[in-house]
């Protein structure tokens, strides 16, 4: 309500939406930019990965009379199939490889950012709501106990305790993608339920909660209409800077053979299986998967930093 | 100082409890566990699984084995290894692999610092200059590469490019052949500092450019002292706390570059143990690691707000807040 009175610039008559505003601010960082382009490039592979990719990404093809797997880009096999950026060594095309990595990477990190959100929102709304509680200490000394493990560390302790590969736990067996993204939920969520506590916090302290409580709104009613609008933004921000780790954290997992498992295409697994092949002066083998995966982390990174500018502008301000 | 010392002690004691108390539960969900890691295929019979289980105290109700292991760790036993280093005490081993993993900590430390200081420096002298332009992007880079790619491309770059195998030799103790232990931790120390020294580049800029808006900077610019005198002289000191604690929170995260680090350049350290343990299913080896990594964390804590003391008398301990 009060941002119509606010500033200066309002005086001009130019009228805009939240959403107006965002956009202004967020175009003017040509950084932050480019990093949403690469995300959007990113999101195109992972959706239309099917259209995209020449070939079955486990399909194994022989190398031609005189050559032998890994095939350099640009090769071509005795049936004149061109594989693009080369064959890894079972003779399957890398770059339909990269294609489908990319589409695991992407939908472990969606997911277990959604998860890690689900379970951190609940956790820290509720301790916010309740501060000052023993809910709130309970919560919050569980959070310090997690966020305690240096967080590659913790992940891995995880897999550990859950084993490698799909799992069982009484009747219910979790496939292996859904055990990595719970690990990895379960990992970050504590930094969600910060930063929600400290939005609730803050929120309650208005007067506008004031009112709402005046008005005799239940507490569920003012968290859910009043509060959460308010924390979307911050949570946001969080869960785009997030995206950059979990896909850090997902293909360093993969990349020690804790992660995604063989023969399904992922980034990870391919640089591991790189390894064998440096000395071959297989430099394709390793660029490609390490490239893609870098570029991901730079755009996701670039994104949540152009956001929460974008969303705080005062605090981008100090921060110059 | 004395009582807050005892305070930030006990603090972190006791998350060192929480966190040990955490991790053996949580490596205890797995069924069968460390049993079903000893028995080879077709030697299963009930009989044996029992014994086992009575032998390695599974048996027991969940509080009484962790009272039991609780109780060996407070007389410096971490229990035995069961696969990796079959009956090897695990206190020994991870005593062993730190040595490792802490010369490589220190070494990437230095090459962080070397160029850290000199790049947040000339960034912050030359402000939205080309130089700080430069920095700004390799900082980026730096931040984005993960280390597992940043390590293979520099094998394969060294490897091709000078033909020389740096990085693939594993581990040569330093007494033994300082020349090659140098060789052989340089490039995971390079790989290992890229993001230390990105961070703390970045840190000290801003640090740097934020005491020229302090007022008794501003008093000194306007009695005449050039900006630039002063951006080295109170920029540096007033970065100072800040780039502790980046320095504070790299070293306390060590071990996540560690395992992949020590991974690629075969290193036995603390961080391919936790991988290798893992592998192997060995809980006990496990355990200690995490346990380890987290004491690891706490001890770089106290040892970071012991020097933000000396660094900044100001800063007063205890009391208030």
């Amino acid at each position: 309500m009060a941002r119509e009175v606010q500033t200066g610039e309002y005086e001009l008559g130019a009228h805009r939406t939240l959403l107006q505003e965002f956009w202004r601010n967020f175009r003017r960082n040509k950084l932050s930019l480019a990093g949403g382009v690469i995300v959007l490039f990113y999101a195109f592979l992972a959706v239309f990965a099917p259209l995209i990719a020449p070939y079955d990404p486990i399909e194994q093809f022989d190398a031609p009379r005189g050559m032998r797997n890994p095939m350099p880009p640009l090769s071509r096999d005795e049936d004149g199939r061109l594989f693009l950026l080369g064959t890894d060594k079972f003779g399957r095309d890398i770059l339909s490889r990269a294609i489908y990595g990319t589409r695991t990477l992407l939908e472990v990190a969606v997911g277990s950012i959604a998860v890690a959100m689900l379970i951190g929102v609940t956790m820290g709304a509720l301790a916010g709501y309740k501060a000052g509680t023993w809910v709130d200490e309970l919560l919050m000394r569980a959070v310090d106990i997690m966020l305690a493990f240096p967080s590659l560390v913790l992940a891995i302790a995880l897999v550990g305790a859950f084993g490698i590969g799909k799992i069982k736990i009484g009747p219910i067996t979790l496939s292996n993608i859904v055990k990595i993204m719970l690990v990895i939920a379960i990992t970050y969520s504590p930094r969600f339920a910060r930063v929600m506590r400290a939005v609730v916090l803050q929120e309650m302290a208005k007067d506008y909660v004031a009112a709402a409580k005046i008005t005799g709104s239940s507490g569920a009613r003012i968290l859910i209409k009043e509060i959460f609008p308010n924390a979307i933004p911050p949570i946001v921000v969080q869960a785009s800077l997030m995206m950059a780790t979990t896909v850090l954290t997902t293909s360093s997992l993969s990349f020690l053979g804790l992660g995604l498992q063989p023969p399904r295409p992922s980034l990870g697994l391919m640089l591991n299986e790189a390894r064998d092949y440096l000395f071959w002066g297989a430099w394709w083998y390793v660029v490609v998967p390490g490239g893609l995966i870098t570029l991901a982390i730079l755009g996701f990174n670039l994104l949540g930093d152009g956001l929460r500018d974008a969303l705080d502008p005062r605090q981008a301000r100090r921060r110059r | 100082m004395g009582t807050y010392l005892a305070k930030r002690t006990i603090f972190g004691l006791l998350t060192l409890l929480a966190t040990s108390f955490l991790i053996f539960s949580l490596l205890r969900v797995v069924p069968g566990g460390p049993v079903d890691a000893l028995i080879e295929e077709g030697w299963d019979d009930p009989e044996l699984r029992a014994q086992l289980r009575h032998k390695l105290g599974l048996d027991l109700p969940f509080h009484l084995q962790y009272a039991r292991w609780l109780g060996g760790v407070m007389r410096g036993d971490f229990g035995v290894s069961l696969v990796l280093y079959q009956g090897e005490p695990v206190g020994g081993v991870i005593l062993e692999r730190f040595g490792v993993t802490a010369q490589l900590a220190l070494l990437s430390l230095a090459i962080a610092l070397a160029v850290a200081f000199p790049a947040g420096i000339i960034s912050a002298l030359w402000k939205d200059k080309l130089p700080d332009h430069i920095f700004r992007v390799v900082a980026l880079a730096g931040i984005s590469t993960p280390n597992f790619f940043l390590g293979i491309a520099l094998i394969v770059m060294i490897g091709v490019g000078l033909r020389r195998d740096w990085g693939v030799g594993g581990y040569v103790p330093f007494g033994e052949d300082p020349w090659g232990w140098f060789l052989r931790l340089l490039l995971p120390a390079i790989v290992l500092g890229t993001d230390h020294a990105a961070s703390i580049s970045r840190m000290l800029r801003t640090a740097m450019l934020e005491a020229l808006g302090k007022e008794f900077v501003l008093t000194a610019r306007a009695m005449g002292l050039p900006k630039r005198e002063l951006i080295l002289r109170d920029g540096l000191r007033n970065a100072m706390i800040p780039v502790i604690t980046v320095i504070g929170n790299s070293a306390g995260a060590l071990l996540d570059g560690a395992v992949i680090t020590e991974v690629i350049f075969r290193l036995p350290g603390l961080g391919s143990l936790l991988v290798q343990g893992v592998y192997a299913r060995d809980l006990p080896l496990v355990q200690g690691v995490v346990v380890a990594a987290v004491g690891i964390r706490v001890a770089v804590n106290l040892l970071v707000d012991l020097l933000y003391g000396i660094l900044d008398p100001r800063i007063r301990y205890g009391g208030g807040s």
